[in-house]
């Protein structure tokens, strides 16, 4: 086997081995700084915060809602292709999808304002890769078995073609304001630098063979199909140069891109937590209101038009005197200026993710004194009985959607959290979306001192046999944090 | 110090939760991956009135032609054809009896194989004939290596009579159904 085709699966299926940007266990865990970069409006107390460089966040997520690895590759003795008939072919939908998300934080800093202490201010860099490639259910079956046989009549939808991916680099400042005992308020800005981008979502069309009206057989082909690519071109074309100095050549191109060489865009956070009474919490965010505007290094692909052939046609007698025998290059010919293909360098706006979190939360079994008393802030510690008082336990429920190429996914997941002092926080989640519904998470928090790590792990129960998985998500990070002035 | 204890303990825990387990994949299974996709498609079609088969006269010629036919023989093509058929159907509702050679050349026009078909004066039926290459048919080397077709129509019969069906012709249709290796 090649080496190329075998990179590309393990690509395609080990990559896609983690659910695309739900964060159902760093949601809410206040305890956890990062926490802000899904709500800004989250509870703060910390002074301040650092993370450690390049490890205060990691995460990765992959997710198939079909397929797994372990269906197709598992030494199991089962044909090959059989197994891409009846596991692949058979059973995937145009809705199922591959995707996969990762995350890297490269600095992160918050810090309370000194003349406005209810003000938690923060900012940081983090790059980003988000891929979704919906299954391509029609053209697969086409390319595996063709128009013929038992597929003749069968209308081969084109746009079953739908896939979007992108590599950024976010420079991010947020603001988070406790507006009263009750309610804080967050907002974040972002500046996205792009690495790379590409889309091809607005694909329709048909391609259909049947008994002709004329003909044995008669082809129509209806398209209206557009890839588009930012970024893409000049990496392309470094790899394909292959000059020995590639590896020079593409780090030079992304260390450009990542610091604002690339192309540029602008989104938004919003967040709040509110407090119905002291131990029952609302919380909300939208993320990523954002879009990249992509004119630099441009190269589209589109493939556009309808024709209908049933083969070489001679008509007598009206074709009596054509004795051209180039009719087949003719009908080429024709089928291509049927159906124009073409590249162009057309920019075009590409659209975040936008992604919405809610959440409902009961805390219970005080456990004592604030939990932040020791924040040195005055800001959402101490206070006496508030919802702001440190209870052992919290349960509730989190609702997570996401805005896809085709629609909106959701989420939904209850959770339990249980706090031993300010030194180990846990959190455990029971996630169902459609990709798994045996989704139980786990989520820990450690606070030695100052230093802080977090571990988070979704789908536990398929850790057994992580190939036989739909889902996986791991996120990690170091932190030092103070809640007083050290 | 209990408080250590406790967290080591939990984390270690954790961590031990995480451990996780693979079963044995097989990845050079994909070099076993067999992808033969059957492609229809239409491929000559011809069409004469009965007044255009008068006008050459009595046991003539009424047509002849040499086409550039490339469809199989394109390199990516013919190394991946595996099998197929053929089909061609004909029929005929002019009043005389006629017959159409479909002869597959080579690049330098020599006949690698000749289909030839005679179709009896209207009232007749539809002629079908499948014509499968490959193990169970002829030589799928034919195809690979035809480079143009050369169609001839003769008329058997006389050239005055006319059919008294509405609008009478011979019609050749075909069509293949092709069974190429992709992988």
């Amino acid at each position: 086997m090649k080496i190329a085709p075998k990179l590309l699966l393990i690509a395609l299926f080990f990559g896609t081995s983690v659910f695309a940007q739900n964060k159902e266990l760093l949601y809410d865990f206040n305890e956890i700084p990062q926490s802000l970069m899904v709500n800004p409006g989250v509870k703060t107390s910390q002074k301040w915060h650092v993370g450690v460089p390049f490890v205060s966040g990691l995460a990765f997520q992959g997710a198939t809602s079909g397929v797994t690895v372990n269906d197709l590759f598992a030494d199991d003795g089962v044909d090959f292709t059989t197994k891409v008939q009846e596991r692949l072919l058979n059973v995937m939908a145009n809705k199922d999808d591959f995707s996969t998300t990762s995350q890297i934080e490269g600095i992160t800093v918050g810090f309370r304002g000194k003349n406005r202490p209810d003000d938690y201010y923060s900012f940081g860099i983090y790059g980003e890769t988000d891929i979704i490639s919906y299954w391509p259910k029609d053209l697969a079956i086409l390319a595996f078995e063709g128009n013929g046989g038992a597929n003749l009549g069968r209308n081969f939808d084109l746009g079953d073609l739908n896939l979007r991916g992108e590599m950024i680099n976010v420079f991010h400042f947020g603001i988070n304001r406790k507006v009263s005992n009750t309610l804080t308020l967050g907002a974040r800005a972002k500046l996205y630098s792009s690495v790379f981008q590409f889309q091809s979502i607005k694909n329709s069309g048909s391609f259909v063979t049947s008994e002709g009206q004329n003909n044995v057989y008669e082809t129509t082909i209806n398209a209206d199909m557009q890839l588009q690519t930012a970024g893409v071109r000049e990496i392309y074309d470094i790899i394909e140069e292959d000059t020995g100095t590639t590896q020079k050549d593409l780090t030079s191109v992304f260390t450009e891109r990542v610091l604002l060489g690339g192309n540029l865009g602008f989104g938004l956070d919003f967040g709040f937590s509110y407090n119905l009474n002291p131990q029952t919490t609302i919380t909300g965010s939208i993320l990523d209101l954002g879009f990249i505007n992509n004119s630099k290094d441009v190269w589209n692909y589109t493939f556009s038009g309808s024709t209908t052939t049933d083969g070489i046609s001679v008509f007598l007698p009206e074709d009596i005197d054509n004795v051209n025998n180039d009719l087949w290059q003719e009908l080429i010919d024709e089928i291509d200026a049927a159906l124009p293909h073409g590249e162009n360098d057309s920019s075009y706006i590409s659209w975040r993710p936008v992604k919405v979190y809610g959440s409902v939360k009961y805390d219970f079994g005080q456990g004592g004194g604030a939990v932040l008393d020791n924040c040195g802030c005055a800001v959402n510690g101490g206070g006496g009985r508030s919802a702001l008082d440190y209870y052992r336990n919290s349960v509730g429920g989190q609702l997570f959607m996401i805005k896809r190429p085709r629609g909106v996914q959701a989420a939904l997941t209850g959770f339990y959290q249980r706090r031993f002092g300010r030194v180990i926080s846990l959190k455990g989640t029971y996630t169902v979306d459609k990709y798994s519904l045996t989704n139980i998470g786990l989520g820990a928090n450690f606070q030695l001192g100052p230093v802080n790590f977090y571990v988070l792990a979704d789908n536990l129960l398929s850790y057994s046999n992580l190939a036989d998985s739909h889902y996986a998500s791991l996120q990690f990070g170091f932190n030092i944090i103070s809640w007083n002035g050290n | 110090m209990k408080r250590l204890l406790y967290s080591v303990f939990l984390l270690s825990g954790f961590l031990f939760l995480n451990q996780s387990c693979y079963e044995r994949q097989d990845f050079s299974q994909f070099d076993d991956l067999s992808v033969t996709p059957t492609l229809a498609s239409g491929l000559f079609y011809f069409e004469s009135d009965e007044a255009t088969i008068n006008s050459t006269g009595a046991l003539g010629s009424f047509y002849t032609d040499e086409v550039n036919f490339d469809a199989f023989n394109q390199e990516y093509v013919a190394e991946r054809l595996l099998e197929g058929i053929i089909t061609y159907e004909i029929e005929n509702t002019t009043s005389k009896q006629l017959e159409i050679i479909i002869e597959f050349l080579d690049d330098a026009g020599r006949p690698l194989d000749t289909e030839i078909f005679t179709v009896e004066a209207d009232p007749s039926e539809i002629v079908v004939r499948d014509v499968p290459y490959g193990p169970a048919g002829k030589s799928i080397d034919i195809l690979a290596s035809t480079s143009s077709l050369r169609v001839s129509a003769n008329n058997l019969g006389d050239g005055v009579s006319v059919s008294s069906v509405e609008d009478p012709k011979i019609i050749l249709r075909s069509g293949a159904q092709f069974v190429f290796r992709l992988k």
